[in-house]
């Protein structure tokens, strides 16, 4: 039991939970603006997917690790524009939608990855990856040198970015018009704002947001791409934004502390523990639910969140 | 001096025209109350003052120049600002955003700008109003002033305010109108939408009267009796009609007792009403809408539990009762919406016939549907009430709106309830289906049922009931028999200027 | 995420506001069509799957293969022989479970996202059982007590939504989800410990008795009695819908649980009770894989069995028979995936495309059946 104890403090752990966490938050600070603008996407584990294979492919095309980042967001931007048309222009049902896009971002990238590899059915294929960037001075501080400034330069922008999508949504003139459209979209729509452009650009920002994670599976931590790759990631990321009560700083927490969770078990795992190490990794999911429950009379949810809006239909 | 214009405003829906040749002027530093029953156009012709419609013939002047509004976006720009009856608001934001809201950029929000602008006017008109709490937390009557701010913001020389009053209390509709005045005094023109009598006589400069999209008159408010307005409003011609026979009534089927359900600061909430109704009477309930006659209804049917108050049926206090129960008591209910609240538009006909008694014979044995039982009963009703369909199984989202309230009325005084509540049974029905409509409920006193009859449409309760109540604020505030009508007294019920419950009355 | 609860048609008891939109603004717009037609449907979803199959065709092409020979190899994969049908039919009869599952609470607009988390869950009833009552008895006890806890724990799944729903206005979408995920690690703790084969490495069960083995249907194939449980359960599903009172009451809070409240129909109870036949049925579809094909549990017992299910549904447009139809012809597609890559080379992840196209394809399809756009007469 001494063993799981010092483990929680182990600084390998701790290291491993920011980068497990990292992809967590890119995709769970693009699925908050996006629930804020109203529309609930659960196509992010397709989008992740999608996203991870086009990174990969540019970078085992071109070479340059660059490309792989701009070919991964624009995969992902590109799963978010087909929801967008999916739930804003056609009204569909954005939960059947973004269950579509999850099998269609899936389906397509594993037939592209065959059948633009086709020959090499038997080794994996593999590609190089970005280096850790340790930032100066900083990373020489004992164990929060390591753990937060000796990350991949992804990391460092998503923490930069929680501050940024912060002010964006609550000190700008757009990101009034985002949560307003979130939570009653016809009185913004009578103050002349355009719906249809505010939950478009959402959607292609949360498309943005994923595509980085999606990279960052491929081509920061592994190297590799294969159909499983995002392994659930995008329904915690999910869950994230729901026990975050979609707000930027809890869920900076719950992305670090699901990542925790997950680094912490893949430790006792290596460690051959007795504990029970299923049961952790289900802890995301019940907190989630548990959150859901105890928030529910100060909710942060977007009170129009899920529904289409229609013009004169209440 | 004249500000805006309606010259020959004629706005068209299908199957109704809600404005027919509306003519009148609107002066600055004036207050212009538009009045009249619901339904009578003053909602739309105040929309299309707002650019929400587009006049099928006549125009609008602004300033004695053509003014062709495509949307509220054009008025707004023109200076012509509109406050909804329902709110708009996002709730969880503060009052400053809610009001910088569409006026900022994309970029960086300056609230401070807002806000300064917003504590001048709050100061202005003695608002005192939180700027930063989340609206939605706000009282009622304040976030009818958020709703003013908004328009107010944008700088109006013209603003239209639509039943401003309705949510407000007595200390907060003085507050309103004293900043009100203080608009007009500062040159502005402000309309208000209102069907309150005492209010219109309170505040306004001019009133224009519409009755059935039409303008009975423009008049200057100090120049007529509020009576005057009434008998305007609710139109010459109900010839109270006698001559129907009224057979005596029987022993009491529903009796309401101080019935109470929401907050009396509540709009359309009830705050104590009490009346009963006798086999082979009808009782009328006549009123403005939103005085409670929703909430009077749901209690009594069983879909909402009242918080005070006995509702007895026969002998049974029903109050709380699931709406199952109280139908099986032998009561029919036809509600005001037919398609929310009555029927299943995706349903085919046949389906919606035994809606309510699907659970039991014939409809169902043992909890299996029978089918030919509810074609039966369809196919029955489409020949007794004459409704125009293919056939029973059709959808029936296809019907017309008198066709649908057939299907109710064959739903509901199919087995021949003792108790039939109605409510707003002819509303959006041309003249042939409701005057089937009403011979229906005739037909039915005569039985013997005893029967609640709710409308806004004062000929046909007058006309109909054996007795009359007037349903004000959640209460009946004055109630008549069949051969005592008064037409004028019916008119201060309405209009709340009468009280017959009180103690003491209302002064005009 | 209230919206959920109200009829996505419900126009404000205002009718002066109904009728205002007719005439607002000269925008192109969506509106609903007053009267749909079975033509119409049908016409749409066959519209749909030509375009799925275009699209793939496109995607065929564009990878150098053959587009005629690779869908006749994938049709020869799926029916082409007696076996590749039999098969199919296998393959098909858990996504029939899911499909129904999923079906049935969409027809009250409960969003069971959950079906994965129910079917396994179901898995797990039917194992557990086997543990409790051995291997003494013989199989017409064993596998009708196998089925009958599967339903039990594959509705106290779905259960627990719906208490949450019910109790704490929880949305279901959400809580569904998580559930899937919690079960799946639950069942992976239990199959790393006290259900674990201690003769085996891997996270699995020792195989059940051959008592547990559902009857073969056929001399050859694997097909098993599961499905024609499956198609019963789906000739039930379309009586209880549409013969029983119940159904009835299902279908109404669906369409318009306003209008149902008026009628007498207690929500809360209905939304219950649809969720445990709903997770009861994707419990079935655990059972009958458990019993029929594998009588050992692990984490693969599903292969996407429960989202596949909700794809299903919706092609189907929500009717039984219509899910028999599509679950065999999904699973058709897995079948002779394997087929058309040996042959022709193309990647059996072909189907999943298809499969996904199809149901964007039909969605499109639902939405110009259902409305239609257009612009209003601005300038008169």
């Amino acid at each position: 039991m001494a063993d799981e104890i010092t483990a929680i403090f182990a600084l390998s752990v701790l290291v491993g939970a920011v980068r497990i966490g990292v992809p967590l938050l890119l995709a769970a600070i693009g699925e908050m603006v996006v629930e804020r603008s109203g529309i609930l996407n659960l196509g992010i584990e397709g989008t992740l997917t999608f996203s991870a294979f086009g990174a990969f492919v540019a970078v085992e095309q071109t070479g340059s690790l660059v490309f792989g980042v701009v070919a991964g967001v624009l995969s992902g931007m590109l799963v978010s524009l087909v929801m967008a048309v999916l739930t804003v222009t056609f009204k569909v049902e954005q939960v059947v939608a973004g269950l579509a896009l999850n099998l269609l971002g899936i389906g397509f990238a594993f037939y592209l990855l065959r059948a633009i590899f086709s020959e090499s059915g038997t080794d994996v294929l593999s590609v190089e990856t970005w280096d850790v960037v340790e930032i100066p001075l900083l990373s020489s501080i004992p164990w929060i040198g390591d753990i937060f400034f000796s990350q991949h330069w992804l990391a460092y922008v998503a923490f930069a970015s929680l501050p940024l999508v912060w002010f964006g949504l609550n000190r700008t003139g757009f990101g009034l018009e985002l949560r307003s459209v979130g939570d009653n979209p016809k009185a913004a729509d009578l103050r002349g704002v355009s719906i249809a452009k505010v939950q478009y650009l959402a959607l292609l920002f949360g498309g943005f947001m994923s595509g980085l994670a999606g990279s960052f599976l491929s081509i920061f931590s592994t190297g590799q791409f294969f159909p499983a790759i995002a392994g659930g990631r995008g329904w915690i990321a999910l869950a994230i934004v729901i026990f975050g009560n979609w707000r930027p700083g809890r869920i900076l927490i719950g992305s670090l502390f699901f990542g925790f969770l997950e680094a912490y078990q893949l430790t006792l795992q290596a460690q051959g523990s007795d504990l029970p190490l299923n049961l952790l990794l289900a802890m995301p999911y019940v907190l989630t639910i548990v959150a859901l429950v105890v928030n529910r009379s100060r909710s942060n949810s977007p009170l129009h969140l899920g529904a289409p809006y229609l013009r004169g239909v209440r | 001096m004249e500000l805006l214009g309606v010259h020959g405003v004629t706005t068209r829906f299908p199957g109704v025209v809600a404005n027919d040749n509306v003519s009148l002027t609107i002066h600055r530093g004036t207050v212009h109350c538009l009045l009249g029953e619901n339904g009578a156009g003053k909602s739309t012709l105040a929309e299309t003052m707002y650019g929400v419609h587009r006049p099928d013939e006549g125009y609008l002047t602004l300033n004695g120049e053509r003014l062709d509004l495509r949307s509220p976006k054009d008025s707004i720009a023109k200076g012509i600002g509109m406050v909804h009856q329902h709110f708009e608001l996002v709730k969880p934001l503060a009052t400053v955003e809610n009001v910088a809201l569409g006026t900022t950029g994309p970029g960086r929000l300056d609230l401070g700008k807002v806000r300064a602008r917003l504590e001048e006017l709050c100061e202005a008109y003695r608002i005192d109003l939180d700027l930063d709490t989340p609206v939605g937390g706000l009282p009622v009557g304040l976030q009818q002033w958020v709703e003013i701010l908004k328009t107010m913001y944008l700088g109006v020389d013209l603003l239209i305010l639509d039943e401003p009053t309705a949510a407000l209390t007595p200390v907060g509709v003085e507050r309103l109108f004293e900043s009100i005045r203080r608009m007009r005094d500062d040159g502005l023109a402000v309309i208000l939408i209102s069907h309150k009598m005492h209010e219109v006589t309170g505040i306004s400069d001019r009133v224009t009267v519409l009755r059935k999209g039409k303008v009975i008159d423009t008049v200057q408010t100090d120049s007529v009796q509020a009576a005057d307005l009434v008998r305007m409003m609710v139109g010459r011609s109900v010839e109270l009609s006698k001559a129907t026979n009224h057979p005596p009534a029987g022993e009491t089927k529903l009796s309401v007792t101080d019935l109470v359900a929401g907050e009396p600061s509540e709009r359309g909430s009830l705050c104590g009403v009490s009346f009963d109704v006798g086999a082979g009477e009808i009782y009328g309930i006549a009123g403005v809408s939103g005085n409670g006659q929703d909430a009077l209804f749901d209690t009594i049917v069983g879909v909402r539990e009242p918080d005070g108050g006995t509702i007895t049926i026969d002998d049974t206090d029903t109050a709380g009762m699931d709406p199952r129960t109280v139908s099986k008591l032998g009561v029919g209910s036809v509600p005001a919406d037919r398609i929310n609240q009555a029927l299943l538009m995706d349903f085919n006909i046949d389906e919606n016939i035994g809606l309510g008694r699907h659970g039991d014979r014939p409809f169902s044995i043992r909890g299996v549907l029978q089918r030919m039982a509810f074609r039966r009963r369809a196919e029955q009703a489409i020949e007794d009430y004459e409704i125009a369909c293919p056939s029973a199984s059709h959808i029936t989202r296809t019907l017309s709106g008198g066709n649908l309230q057939k299907i109710v009325m064959a739903r509901e005084l199919e087995g021949q309830p003792d108790l039939i509540i109605v409510h707003q049974p002819t509303r959006g029905l041309d003249i042939s289906a409701a005057e089937n409509v009403r011979q229906r409920l005739i037909a039915e006193r005569d039985r013997g049922a005893a029967i609640v009859l709710m409308s806004e449409d004062l000929d046909e309760v007058l006309s109909l009931s054996t007795r009359v109540g007037v349903m004000f604020d959640g209460k009946i505030v004055g109630e008549m028999h069949h051969d005592e009508l008064d037409l004028d007294r019916i008119g201060a019920y309405m209009a709340g200027v009468l009280d017959t419950t009180d103690t003491h009355e209302v002064v005009v | 995420m209230t919206a959920v609860d109200t009829p996505p048609e419900a126009p404000d008891a205002d009718a002066d506001d109904e009728n205002g939109d007719e005439k607002t603004g000269g925008r192109w717009r969506i509106e609903r069509r007053l009267e749909t037609s079975w033509y119409l449907e049908v016409g749409g979803v066959v519209l749909a799957m030509v375009a799925a199959i275009l699209t793939s065709s496109i995607l065929i092409s564009a990878a150098g293969s053959d587009v005629l020979e690779s869908f006749r190899a994938l049709y020869r994969g799926g029916f082409g022989t007696r076996d590749a049908f039999v098969e199919t039919l296998v393959q098909a009869t858990p996504l029939i479970f899911t499909g129904l599952a999923a079906a049935f609470a969409f027809r009250a607009k409960i969003w069971n996202i959950g079906g994965e988390g129910q079917l396994y869950a179901g898995a797990m009833g039917a194992y557990w059982a086997s543990r409790i009552l051995g291997d003494s008895l013989p199989s017409i006890v064993l596998i009708p007590a196998c089925f009958v806890l599967a339903m039990l724990m594959g509705a106290g799944w779905a259960g627990i939504a719906a208490v949450l729903r019910t109790r704490f206005g929880v949305n279901e979408i959400i809580t569904t989800v998580m559930l899937n995920f919690i079960v799946l690690n639950v069942l992976s703790f239990l199959l790393n410990g006290v259900w674990q084969d201690p003769a085996s490495f891997y996270a699995q069960t020792d195989r059940m008795s051959d008592a547990y083995q559902l009857p073969q249907l056929l001399s050859s194939g694997r097909l098993h009695l599961g499905f024609l449980i499956a198609l019963a359960t789906a000739a039930l599903v379309w009586f209880v819908l549409a013969r029983t009172s119940f159904g009835y009451e299902v279908r109404s809070i669906g369409a318009n649980p306003r209008v149902a409240a008026y009628g007498g129909i207690v929500s809360n109870k209905i939304i219950i009770a649809t969720l445990l036949i709903s997770g009861a049925i994707a419990g079935l579809a655990g059972a009958s894989e458990l019993l029929g094909t594998q009588l050992r549990l692990q984490p693969g017992i599903s292969s996407d069995f429960g989202f596949t299910g909700i794809i299903i549904a919706l092609v189907a447009r929500l009717r039984p028979a219509g899910v028999i139809v599509v679950a065999i012809a999904a699973g058709a597609l897995r079948n002779g995936a394997t087929t058309m890559q040996i042959t022709t080379g193309v990647p059996a992840a072909l189907v999943d495309v298809i499969t996904g196209l199809a149901l964007v394809f039909v969605l499109l399809a639902a939405v110009m059946v259902n409305y239609r756009i257009r612009r209003p007469q601005t300038d008169g």
